[in-house]
């Protein structure tokens, strides 16, 4: 079960990018999943340097998540490629972002070479905690408390905040957010640059606990639709709740059935497009 | 001068006149020039580290074979593509058979991809030498008598002897045993032969789970917790890619190694990711054809370990291996081939019956090619060890296991010939 909201809370942080990006530029962006991809890649390299120069290892924590950051840098970049296309149909956008990700593999070719790469030893640097016969490994925890902690962030920046008022009005209706005098272009590359951010600190959290290869990203690409689907298309509350609910029903289904592993999530999948089109969550837009 | 209408059609007529008499043209003229190899390498997703272990594997062999002045005086030229899905590899596979008019082609470790290439081979008559992709269901079904396609060994060998081994080491220490491995056929192929040899082998073991995740999953904590719940004595997996050293760090960071027996028949291909720190000593291990630090290591594969490592500042695998031999058979074959036809460079079709049977040195010592168009090899398991100078485990002692021994003779099948063995 612990091992389910594990993989919600990257999951989440996945799904979560998607979603922000989709309310409000309605861009369906399949280059998520090499963000996180990168994340993973550049968190490994940067760590792996950090404790070189003689960083202690109980900071690679801070370490992964600024590496995250850091690379969120190439937000704009990307985004201003993107915006070439704001007007087009869909199928413009999905066969951009997915060229995006090809590139985006082949530069991690070129840097990383095809081996996978990780992080040795940190993983148990935290310890492990015994409840019982259960060992659950503490940066599991921590992975855990960072994902709710950062959908605390985005939801109290989305609501509570000059900037997230801004991202709501332009989201709502972004020819009249600019008439009244908002700097659209300035506000999506901001917008996602965010969504970046939260793709490259999942791959960047993540990686301790496993090795980085260049499918992950679109492994990850395909449950984050499940969770999107799920939770319904452009809602933050949709991504968290999707994201539960598709790391958690792995879970179970792992521990109860294991042949249900992959078919679980898509009968769920198919039944709130059957039941629920527009998602659990779909009201509330971003 | 102005092109007129009527020099156009002069030009195209010459044209294509030139192009009908070259078409005509028996490929006698392709024996004089360089001799043109075709690779099928994976380059993206879970395989592209086999396939580029593959690729340095023959980098090292055509290095060597043009130093010693080619294959009966023509230097080798590589000509690379990519494997990727089955569609698209076929084509890529005829297009070096008919536009690149290679003499042959090696390569290929996805048995979709090898299984969709077969017919093709037999279609254009081209020589094809695999490095891998040969599991069992499709290779038995599909792929009978090919004669223009040499294969690999069993991917299910390695199954096959780490069963031996556990029988060998755990024989009444183990009562019920679990299995993880991808959903695909390699995986279910694998748990299903291990299951079918502690049957025979009489280890009166009882499988208490198996799980199934799809390959390329990096997440298997709650794998990793099912399997603990289960609390088998033994976890019996085939994992070969990253997925092998994540497994072990999150079984180990979930305390599982501690009370577990571990089989891995073949995670040493990403040997160096399986790291001190999570990787527990004791467990069986397999490094399928190749095995980098062998105690009797020839001078060749030490000359090969040494060029891996100063170039690619890593230890080699075993798909080099596959690929070594590939080459090093292919010309051995060729000069046996003209040495019978007076010197000149020998048809496919005796290429194809020298390479039947033929035996040469690889990096990891002998290797063969039955009548039957099987590779002949040795495999090198051993429970794991951290007392070594790398960060990693290795294996000690290592064992050695022929072919002949852990791979299905010719012309049965897998499971008829593991239940005729004798107790």
């Amino acid at each position: 079960m612990l091992g389910g909201v594990f993989h919600a809370a990257v999951l989440f942080l996945a799904a979560a990018g998607l979603q922000l990006v989709f309310g409000v530029q309605k861009i369906l962006n399949l280059a998520c999943g090499s963000f996180y991809a990168l994340g993973a890649y550049f968190g490994v390299s940067l760590v792996t340097w950090a404790l070189g120069a003689g960083a202690p290892p109980s900071l690679f924590l801070g370490i992964l998540i600024l590496s995250g950051v850091l690379l969120a840098a190439i937000g704009p970049p990307v985004e201003r490629l993107l915006r070439t296309i704001y007007d087009r149909d869909e199928s413009f956008q999905l066969l951009l972002t997915f060229a995006l990700v090809l590139m985006f593999e082949d530069v991690i070719r070129f840097f990383w070479g095809t081996a996978p790469h990780q992080l040795g030893s940190v993983y148990l640097i935290y310890g492990q905690l015994k409840v019982g016969a259960l060992t659950i490994p503490v940066y599991n925890l921590v992975v855990i408390a960072a994902g709710a902690t950062i959908a605390a962030a985005v939801g109290w920046l989305l609501t509570r905040t000059r900037f997230g008022r801004l991202v709501r009005a332009a989201a709502e209706n972004p020819r009249m957010a600019e008439a009244l005098g908002i700097d659209l272009p300035r506000l999506y590359s901001r917008v996602f640059t965010l969504g970046v951010a939260l793709g490259t600190v999942g791959g960047a959290l993540v990686i301790p606990a496993t090795a980085a290869m260049n499918e992950m990203g679109i492994e990850l690409i395909v449950e984050a639709f499940a969770v999107v689907v799920i939770g319904g298309l452009g809602s933050m509350r949709g991504a968290f709740a999707g994201a539960l609910i598709v790391g958690v029903l792995k879970a179970v289904a792992i521990a109860i059935y294991p042949e249900l592993e992959m078919l679980g999530i898509y009968v769920i999948v198919i039944a709130v497009l059957v039941l629920r089109p527009a998602g659990l969550f779909a009201r509330a837009a971003a | 001068m102005a092109t007129t209408r009527r020099t156009f059609l002069r030009l195209l007529g010459g044209a294509s006149g030139a192009l009908a008499a070259r078409l005509d043209v028996p490929p006698a003229f392709a024996q004089t020039g360089p001799v043109k190899i075709g690779v099928l390498a994976a380059k993206a997703g879970v395989t592209a580290p086999v396939g580029e272990s593959g690729l340095r594997g023959t980098q090292f062999a055509v290095d060597r074979i043009n130093a010693a002045g080619g294959i009966l005086g023509r230097r080798i030229e590589l000509v690379v593509e990519e494997e990727s899905n089955p569609k698209d590899t076929v084509e890529r596979f005829r297009k070096l058979g008919l536009q690149s008019r290679v003499d042959v082609i090696t390569g290929v470790v996805s048995t979709g991809v090898g299984l969709a290439i077969g017919p093709v081979a037999e279609e254009l008559k081209t020589l094809w030498l695999a490095w891998d992709a040969t599991t069992q269901k499709g290779v038995e079904e599909t792929m009978p008598k090919p004669r223009y396609s040499f294969r690999s060994v069993d991917n299910e060998a390695e199954a096959v002897m780490a069963s031996i081994l556990t029988a060998k080491h755990l024989k009444g220490k183990i009562k019920t045993v679990a299995g993880i491995n991808n959903d695909y056929s390699y995986g279910r192929d694998n748990w299903a032969a291990f299951l079918a040899i502690m049957k025979k082998l009489e280890m009166g073991v009882t499988p208490v789970v198996d799980l199934w995740p799809k390959l390329g999953e990096t997440n298997f904590t709650s794998h990793v917790a099912a399997l603990g719940q289960a609390r088998p004595d033994l976890i019996f997996c085939s994992f070969w890619s990253a997925d092998a050293p994540i497994l072990m760090k999150q079984a180990h960071a979930a305390g599982l190694t501690a009370t577990t027996k571990f089989v891995m028949t073949t995670a040493g291909g990403v040997h160096e990711s399986l790291k001190k720190a999570f990787t527990p000593e004791g467990m069986i291990l397999g490094y399928n054809s190749m095995y980098f630090e062998a105690p009797n290591a020839s001078p060749l594969l030490r000359e090969f370990v040494r060029w891996h490592q100063e170039r690619f500042k890593e230890w080699p695998n075993y798909e080099s291996d596959h690929a070594y031999f590939t080459l090093a058979a292919y010309r051995a074959a060729v000069e046996k081939a003209a040495r019978a036809a007076g010197g000149k460079w020998p048809s496919t079709d005796q290429i194809i019956e020298a390479l039947e049977g033929i035996e040469v040195e690889s990096l990891s010592g002998k290797r063969s090619y039955r009548a039957d168009h099987v590779m002949e090899c040795s495999f090198f398991q051993g429970l794991s060890t951290h007392r070594n100078k790398h960060d990693f485990v290795t294996i000690d002692p290592v064992e050695v296991m022929s072919t002949r021994q852990i791979q299905k003779p010719s012309g049965t099948g897998l499971y008829e010939w593991i239940n005729s063995w004798k107790a």
